[in-house]
């Protein structure tokens, strides 16, 4: 994923992967298939047939009736921002963040809206530029203590204007946050902003105690402390230490009550495959990051499920605009057109992807009825012959290392475009220099993937199609000011209604001018042993141990 | 020389290889394009912001000063702060040491096991159908890449049969050992390889000596004769690859260690290497050519005591 939160780099297991996928068995349903013959055919020349009395010794089964109930979870990747709501900048910390700490209001399952956190209602007056949140009654910290206005306000504060806050920009048009008595928030704006609403549900705007928050922001505070947690959601931390399972313990103050799983240990285990494999061999109730190419081998095995999710998540291609000859956007719309989407979605992806349509993920806004730019081969030739390309040209794709799904993408690519005579020369780069390298506008193309932080498209539409200052369009050195003018009244229009028809047309305009290569909407996955229920990732990719519940 | 003696000018030597490793590693991380600025705030930073946190975490120095910096922090015992995680570079890679050795001697005991095991039955059945398959089981696990063998132990002895769990590190000190097993298993079948061969070269060549015969001639038992004359002497040469393995050991576990999760430091070596985490990344390889250089020194000095003829000098 790309943009302001991040998913730690994993590029150097891509020597591991590399290797692996040398041998042709790995990271594809057939290996493990194999693999399970070849050990079976072992097993029955030299051992006994295992019976299932050896399986009850070796992992005692935490869904026991007796005892706490316990989920086991096995992750990608390990936090490594400090574990404060506004410090947050990685996907391993969010996710557990929103189980931790709680936001004034949350986003709806689906995505695409928001609905009551911590605030039971909310409303503003009637130039949009001062809103009054009422708290719920008896809200408590998970140590028992009350949640005070006051708590909210030091909290928002810090996140807004923290030294150490990640996400100061999403609170830019807050001028005062006010608590005028224990169960009210007053927050005035300096000019209207419509995303203000999905901006505290996002995870960064996570309520702490007033003093706590303050505290982190010290030069010197020790960031480990911050993991000895004090949210007003339906889990706590005790501490963690890295290399160590995080442990989240319920919330018996939690204002929805005691969530059904009284514990929740989460593992980190980088390799895919092993994450799978634990989950066979019951060591995990729930792994997240299921490669695409094993959900339907494994919903196909007893005991265990898998699934895709529908999150705002899209995956495409940058052009810089300004090497030639993709500085014309004739040839731009014949690579768009050039591109199969269904085969990479089929073959890349194995089906558990979507056509993309429309610049921006499938969130609030999305206009579901651009076209996008379907497989045309005919109509990317006849654009191509009228372009400035017509007479072929050379461009590099910096595909950043250990990513297997931009690899793979990158060589059909290659393929496909090579037929309007376009030679494209794959460089497999380190993401650290992937980076360097777009933000100095030196490479012509790379394959890269957004996924949305909050539902509002203000974030992506600020990111991807905003030019003229960094991010430059998402570093495509896109830059144009009508599209801008258009963007900025967006962000300032009150009216849902009108919105929307803005953001319709902010939409087509940046389709239309193509500084991306557009290909598919992805999904998160995971998978989970049978007696698992109620695991669910919204929109934006978070999930909530408090719907999970462990059946007998 | 004495023992004493040789033993002072190898701790001088090591003095001198690690600064080496110092510069080397220093320059390296260095060398490697991409900003650890940018990979810390992310994409969104302001040039201005990059700039502010370069200079926080002193990227900006001249290059010798930052140097010297390391070198110094390293000797007083200062290994410096991780640039993504926050934290002093000692907790977090001081935890994992003990992992990472732990997974050594453990591959390394087993190692020693199957070796001896394996090394004297391939000899005295030499040409037979045990050496034979000795020879061609073990050419198997060296040619196997060893995550590749690491998966198929797991499927086997984890998810198939339930011996072993199938990936991790365990809670209390006997779930360690068990966790442990199967990594431990994967590393000392692919080192037990080039052991065996080895061990069996040097048993039937020093069957052949006139002094075995001699002890045969003598009416000793064919056992003692192997163990007292043959075995100790054949052991020479097989020990020093063996010492010189655990250098191999320490990096082939980066790859195990995360094929079974372990929370070892060749997993944080991967991880900080692709975060730019200069610090980490320095503390972690110093770290590792201590342990290489003394683990040897041991090997070394252990000659002594399998043959009293070797004096040090």
């Amino acid at each position: 994923m790309e943009g302001r939160r991040r998913e730690p780099d994993t590029s150097a297991w891509g020597i591991v992967f590399a290797l692996e996928e040398s041998l042709m068995f790995a990271r594809n349903t057939r290996w493990p298939v194999i693999g399970v013959a070849i050990a079976a055919l072992l097993v029955g020349a030299c051992a006994p047939a295992p019976s299932g009395t050896q399986s009850a010794t070796t992992q005692p089964q935490p869904s026991a009736s007796s005892g706490p109930k316990v989920l086991k979870m096995a992750r990608n990747a390990e936090p490594f921002s400090p574990f404060v709501p506004w410090q947050i900048d990685d996907n391993p910390a969010l996710f557990i963040s929103v189980n931790v700490y709680d936001t004034l209001l949350r986003t709806t399952k689906d995505g695409v809206s928001v609905e009551p956190g911590l605030a039971s209602k909310w409303e503003s007056t009637a130039d949009g530029l001062t809103w009054t949140f009422t708290l719920r009654d008896g809200i408590k910290f998970s140590d028992g203590s009350p949640l005070k206005g006051s708590d909210v306000t030091a909290s928002l504060d810090m996140a807004r204007g923290g030294a150490k806050s990640a996400w100061k920009d999403n609170y830019k048009a807050i001028k005062e946050i006010t608590a005028p008595d224990d169960k009210t928030v007053k927050i005035v704006l300096s000019q209207p902003y419509a995303p203000l609403l999905s901006v505290l549900a996002m995870f960064s705007g996570g309520i702490l105690p007033a003093d706590m928050a303050r505290a982190t922001d010290a030069k010197d505070y020790d960031n480990t402390l911050a993991w000895k947690t004090k949210g007003t959601g339906a889990y706590y931390s005790e501490g963690w230490k890295k290399g160590d399972p995080i442990v989240l313990k319920a919330n018996p103050n939690y204002w929805k009550g005691k969530p059904s799983i009284d514990e929740v240990r989460i593992e980190y285990i980088p390799d895919d495959n092993t994450r799978v494999l634990k989950l066979q061999g019951g060591e995990s109730d729930l792994v997240d990051f299921v490669p695409f190419s094993q959900i339907a081998a494994l919903n196909g095995q007893s005991g265990v499920k898998a699934q895709t999710f529908t999150i705002q998540q899209s995956a495409f291609i940058i052009l810089n605009v300004t090497k030639p000859p993709l500085n014309d956007v004739k040839v731009r719309q014949a690579l768009n057109y050039a591109t199969d989407k269904d085969a990479i979605i089929k073959s890349v992806y194995f089906g558990q992807a979507k056509f993309m349509n429309s610049p921006i993920p499938q969130g609030t806004y999305w206009d579901k009825n651009l076209p996008g730019y379907p497989y045309d081969l005919e109509k990317a030739k006849t654009l191509m012959s009228q372009s400035a390309g017509a007479a072929g040209f050379k461009m590099d794709m910096q595909v950043r290392s250990g990513n297997t799904n931009f690899a793979n993408t990158a060589v059909i690519l290659k393929e496909a475009w090579a037929k309007l005579g376009v030679t494209v020369d794959i460089q497999t780069l380190d993401t650290a220099v992937v980076r360097t390298n777009y933000r100095a506008g030196d490479f012509m193309s790379t394959p890269t993937a957004w996924t949305n932080d909050m539902n509002d498209p203000t974030e992506i539409v600020n990111y991807a199609m905003r030019g003229g200052a960094s991010p430059f369009s998402y570093w495509t050195r896109y830059n144009n000011p009508d599209l801008n003018d258009k963007i900025t009244k967006a962000d300032l229009e009150q009216d849902v209604k009108k919105r929307e028809t803005q953001y319709s047309e902010i939409q087509k305009i940046y389709l239309d001018a193509a500084p991306l290569v557009f290909i598919a909407y992805l999904g998160a996955t995971a998978g989970w042993r049978n007696n698992v229920d109620g695991f669910f990732i919204d929109g934006l990719s978070y999930y909530r141990f408090e719907d999970v519940k462990i059946n007998k | 020389m004495g023992r004493a003696a040789y033993i002072r000018k190898r701790l001088l030597l090591m003095v001198f290889v690690l600064f080496g490793v110092t510069v080397v590693i220093f320059g390296m991380v260095r060398i490697l394009p991409g900003d650890p600025a940018f990979l810390i705030l992310g994409d969104r930073a302001t040039d201005q912001k990059a700039a502010e946190l370069r200079e926080q975490l002193g990227l900006n120095r001249p290059v010798p000063e930052q140097y010297w910096m390391f070198v110094s922090g390293f000797a007083r015992g200062d290994m410096g702060q991780s640039l993504l995680y926050r934290q002093p570079v000692g907790d977090l890679v001081l935890r994992r040491v003990p992992v990472s050795l732990a997974l050594a001697a453990y591959a390394m005991g087993l190692a020693a096991l199957i070796t001896l095991t394996f090394g004297i039955l391939a000899a005295i059945n030499k040409g037979r159908w045990p050496d034979q398959l000795i020879r061609v089981g073990f050419l198997f696990a060296l040619t196997t890449p060893n995550f590749w063998f690491g998966i198929l132990l797991i499927l086997l002895l984890g998810l198939t049969l339930r011996w072993f769990p199938v990936a991790g590190f365990g809670e209390t000190p006997a779930q360690h050992v068990w966790y442990l097993f199967l990594p431990a298993l994967t590393l000392a079948l692919q080192l037990s390889a080039v052991l065996i061969r080895n061990l069996r070269g040097q048993i039937i060549l020093t069957l052949r000596s006139d002094y075995v015969r001699t002890a045969h001639a003598k009416g000793l038992s064919e056992s003692l004769v192997l163990l007292r004359h043959v075995l100790r002497n054949a052991l020479l040469s097989t020990l020093t690859i063996f010492g010189l393995q655990f250098g191999f050991l320490v990096g082939g576990a980066i790859v195990i260690e995360t094929v079974f999760a372990l929370p070892g430091t060749g997993q944080l070596l991967i991880q900080s290497i692709t975060a730019r985490d200069y610090p980490v990344v320095q503390a972690i390889t110093v770290i590792s050519a201590v342990l290489v250089i003394v683990v040897n020194l041991v090997v070394d000095l252990s000659y002594s005591f399998l043959d009293p003829r070797v004096t040090y000098e």
